[in-house]
């Protein structure tokens, strides 16, 4: 059944609820959970855009590597031919996009699990490479001292951005328009294709799509706000290294998609938020430290035996229930005609 | 008032009792009788998971049983007035990332006066915060050192300087051993490791059979590493500063591709198992830098860890003798180090404790009394060196063999150092 795409009141009320929350958050949590919110907000970048990708059927291994790509590009950008900070961002954003791009040709003669497979490879010889290359991406160690995002003065207001919480609201702008377009795209005609190709390819080719391009789109756009994401990321840690973008952060991405579901734009989102939550805040504040990894799988085993549809389908069930319990409360002569 | 039998144990009172348990933590216990005492908190920032884990949380075990005996002998005295010792710890699983994270925490929450951390990967992202709230921060790997970062010191291990130490002793006591392989996992660690082998093996007139074998950390399959290595049949097979997770199937390997020459390693992390899995004559002779604190050589007057038998008997007693490592000691070296610092300056402030501890130059390291130096390798004189023990399994033990001077190893042969460094891009005027 297709998602209904027009904003009724109650919607509009819980945009706005949200927005508050998403305004005042910084302000009602501590410092280092301050620290946190920024890493959420630019992960719930790299899912959404991970998801993006999903839409056309395939899943590939490579989408940190992108980020990495985006990470690196704009750290060289900003420290090594001296690009303006936030122009830097964009050019590693590009550069994790034309890197997709040619990466396209090869994977995208492959599907399923080959592509998983060649996507995965793909990813490890891009983050081989700058292990091998102390000059110019750092080798093992990185890049270090990736000049931050440069504060904002006008007299009457100081902006630093190596304070979270004022990091925090430039990702939230970044992201949210980022999610803006995402959004768009899926619903477009670009996206309405994306999921032709995914549920019946060969048709879509028989009435005149190109899958190829299609597919090389979806992974371009993905990687473009992958990228973007690892520049956020880069410019906040003043770091990258060739280990952050290696195939366990690839598999907490997928834990985090999976857990979420994806057949819903916030299906990922709720996956990274809750998860996150529920390992960088419970189980640390009670002080299990050093079994986290143990209860993390515990809570991933039980979310996929009992929610196997991902945390979206809770939503989608309680949505129905208002729905239900709406219609209950409709007049007597609309019921009667309904029925 | 109800009798004690007529008191039932329903499942609402047994899940409301264990919800309760469960939320203790998080509402807080009331703090007994240290209210009104002076307390300082040290911070611990390191891997207590993951595949780094070896190297942080048998630290943070050391840690515990030093905090517990200074607080039982009524604390440290500072300023005239006694302070509580409270350790507070945040897992950064190395990286800068979550260092970041916990740094924030440990500085701006738990109001810290000094944080002790691994280093590494995970110093980056502590590397700001530190510098702008002033924070003293120690290290295990003086890689992490630039003149820039004035706060951090690596006053207990020069990592990977005193491997130079044991390739010495390897060649003072078997002359006859002349060719050599080095392999190591291609990451920050295993470089700047490889670089100080190299110079001790051209400084001992040992040649390398083959060059540097780097393999990704992602190995999980040693058996080709093996056989490369060993294809060239080398007198030494140097495991360099590989992982505990690499340095057991390394081992392993060894072993069962029939290997007979000399191994030399920097660290042989519960060498116990190893020697299970090999055998005792396979391991016999082995020689690394760490040696387990219940060797009698560490009751030497020079010593400056304080009762590293009963520490180690401690550790066991806790823990369990396999459980310990490298770092089991380590921090808490530093630890005295700190404690020392900060009675002779009479304050707790991080500054204070931080020119008090470099004052003369000179420090009471764990294994005798050193000199703050690394100007001509780091940029800066932040680590503490001295002299190191050279450890040889034998019978299955680990027993030092003998303690040999860094500095006098540095001023013969500084320059071939600095050279292997620099061909390896392990300057730190080198790093990006």
């Amino acid at each position: 059944m297709p998602e209904k795409t027009s904003i009724g009141g109650a919607g509009l009320i819980g945009i706005l609820i949200l927005a508050v929350v998403l305004i005042a958050v910084p302000h009602l949590v501590s410092f280092s959970q301050q620290e946190l919110l920024v890493l959420l907000t630019i992960n719930v970048l790299v899912v959404v855009s991970y998801r993006l990708q999903t839409l056309t059927g395939e899943w590939s291994l490579a989408h940190v590597v992108m980020m990495g790509a985006g990470a690196y590009g704009s750290a060289l950008f900003a420290k090594s031919f001296g690009f303006p900070v936030p122009l830097a961002m964009i050019a590693g954003a590009i550069t994790a996009g034309l890197i997709a791009t040619l990466l396209s040709f090869p994977l995208f003669r492959m599907k399923g699990f080959y592509f998983l497979i060649g996507s995965f490879a793909a990813g490890e010889i891009l983050r081989l490479i700058w292990k091998r290359f102390t000059d110019p991406f750092g080798g093992p160690k990185g890049i270090q001292r990736i000049p931050g995002f440069p504060e904002i003065d006008l007299g009457f207001i100081h902006i630093d951005f190596y304070d979270p919480a004022n990091y925090y609201y430039l990702v939230l702008v970044v992201v949210l328009v980022s999610l803006w377009v995402l959004y768009r795209v899926e619903k477009s005609r670009i996206g309405l294709t994306f999921h032709a190709i995914h549920w019946q390819d060969k048709l879509s080719e028989s009435v005149g799509v190109d899958a190829f391009r299609y597919r090389m789109l979806a992974f371009v756009i993905a990687s473009f706000f992958a990228g973007l994401a690892g520049a956020l990321y880069a410019h906040y840690l003043s770091t990258v290294n060739p280990n952050q973008f290696d195939v366990n952060t690839m598999v907490y991405v997928l834990i985090w998609t999976i857990v979420g579901g994806t057949s819903r734009w916030y299906g990922p989102i709720l996956g990274v938020v809750a998860l996150t939550i529920v390992d960088e805040v419970i189980l640390r504040s009670i002080g299990v430290d050093q079994v986290r990894p143990l209860l993390y799988g515990l809570i991933l085993i039980l979310a996929i035996l009992f929610l196997p549809n991902g945390l979206e389908s809770l939503v989608i069930k309680a949505r129905d229930a208002l729905r239900g319990r709406g219609g209950a409360n409709v007049p007597n002569g609309e019921a009667v005609a309904r029925k | 008032m109800k009798s004690a039998s007529s008191i039932s144990l329903t499942r609402r009172s047994l899940l409301t009792g264990a919800a309760s348990a469960a939320l203790l933590p998080l509402v807080g216990m009331p703090k007994a009788s240290f209210a009104q005492e002076n307390v300082v908190k040290v911070g611990f920032l390191a891997p207590l998971t993951g595949p780094v884990a070896a190297w942080g949380k048998p630290g943070l075990d050391g840690c515990k049983i030093w905090a517990d005996w200074v607080n039982e002998a009524g604390g440290i005295e500072i300023g005239g007035k006694p302070y509580k010792v409270e350790l507070a710890s945040y897992d950064d699983e190395d990286d800068a990332g979550k260092a970041r994270t916990g740094a924030t925490q440990l500085i701006r929450e738990n109001d810290v006066k000094f944080i002790m951390m691994l280093g590494g990967n995970s110093w980056p992202g502590v590397e700001e915060i530190a510098a702008r709230q002033g924070m003293m921060v120690s290290t295990l790997l003086p890689s992490d050192l630039t003149p820039d970062t004035t706060t951090l010191i690596a006053p207990c291990e020069v990592h990977p300087i005193y491997n130079v130490t044991g390739v010495d002793w390897l060649a003072a006591n078997h002359p006859d051993l002349k060719t050599a392989v080095v392999c190591a996992q291609d990451d920050a660690l295993g470089k700047p490791s490889v670089a100080t082998y190299l110079a001790a093996f051209e400084a001992a007139g040992i040649t390398m059979a083959s060059p540097p074998l780097f393999f990704d950390p992602a190995t999980t399959d040693f058996a080709p590493v093996m056989t490369q290595l060993l294809a060239n049949n080398p007198d030494i097979l140097c495991l360099d500063t590989c992982y505990a997770d690499y340095v057991q199937p390394l081992c392993e390997q060894a072993f069962q591709q029939g290997y007979k020459g000399k191994i030399i390693s920097c660290t042989l992390d519960f060498y116990q198992r190893i020697v299970e899995r090999t055998s005792k004559e396979f391991m016999e002779g082995v020689i690394f830098q760490f040696p387990d604190f219940d060797d009698k050589a560490l009751n030497d007057p020079r010593i400056n860890f304080k009762k590293p038998n009963e520490f180690f008997a401690e550790y066991v007693k806790r823990y369990g003798a396999t459980e310990w490592s490298a770092v089991s000691w380590e921090y808490s070296s530093i630890l005295d180090l700190w404690a020392d610092a900060a009675q002779r300056a009479g304050s707790v402030e991080p500054a204070d404790v931080l020119v008090a501890m470099k004052e003369g130059g000179k420090g009471k390291h764990a294994f005798g009394d050193a000199r703050w130096w690394g100007k001509e390798l780091f940029g800066i004189d932040n680590a503490l060196v001295g002299d190191w023990p050279v450890v040889v399994i034998r019978d299955g033990k680990a027993t030092i063999a003998e303690f040999r001077s860094i500095p006098d190893w540095w001023d013969k042969n500084g320059q071939l150092l600095v050279k292997h460094m620099t061909d390896l891009g392990q300057m730190w005027n080198q790093r990006t």
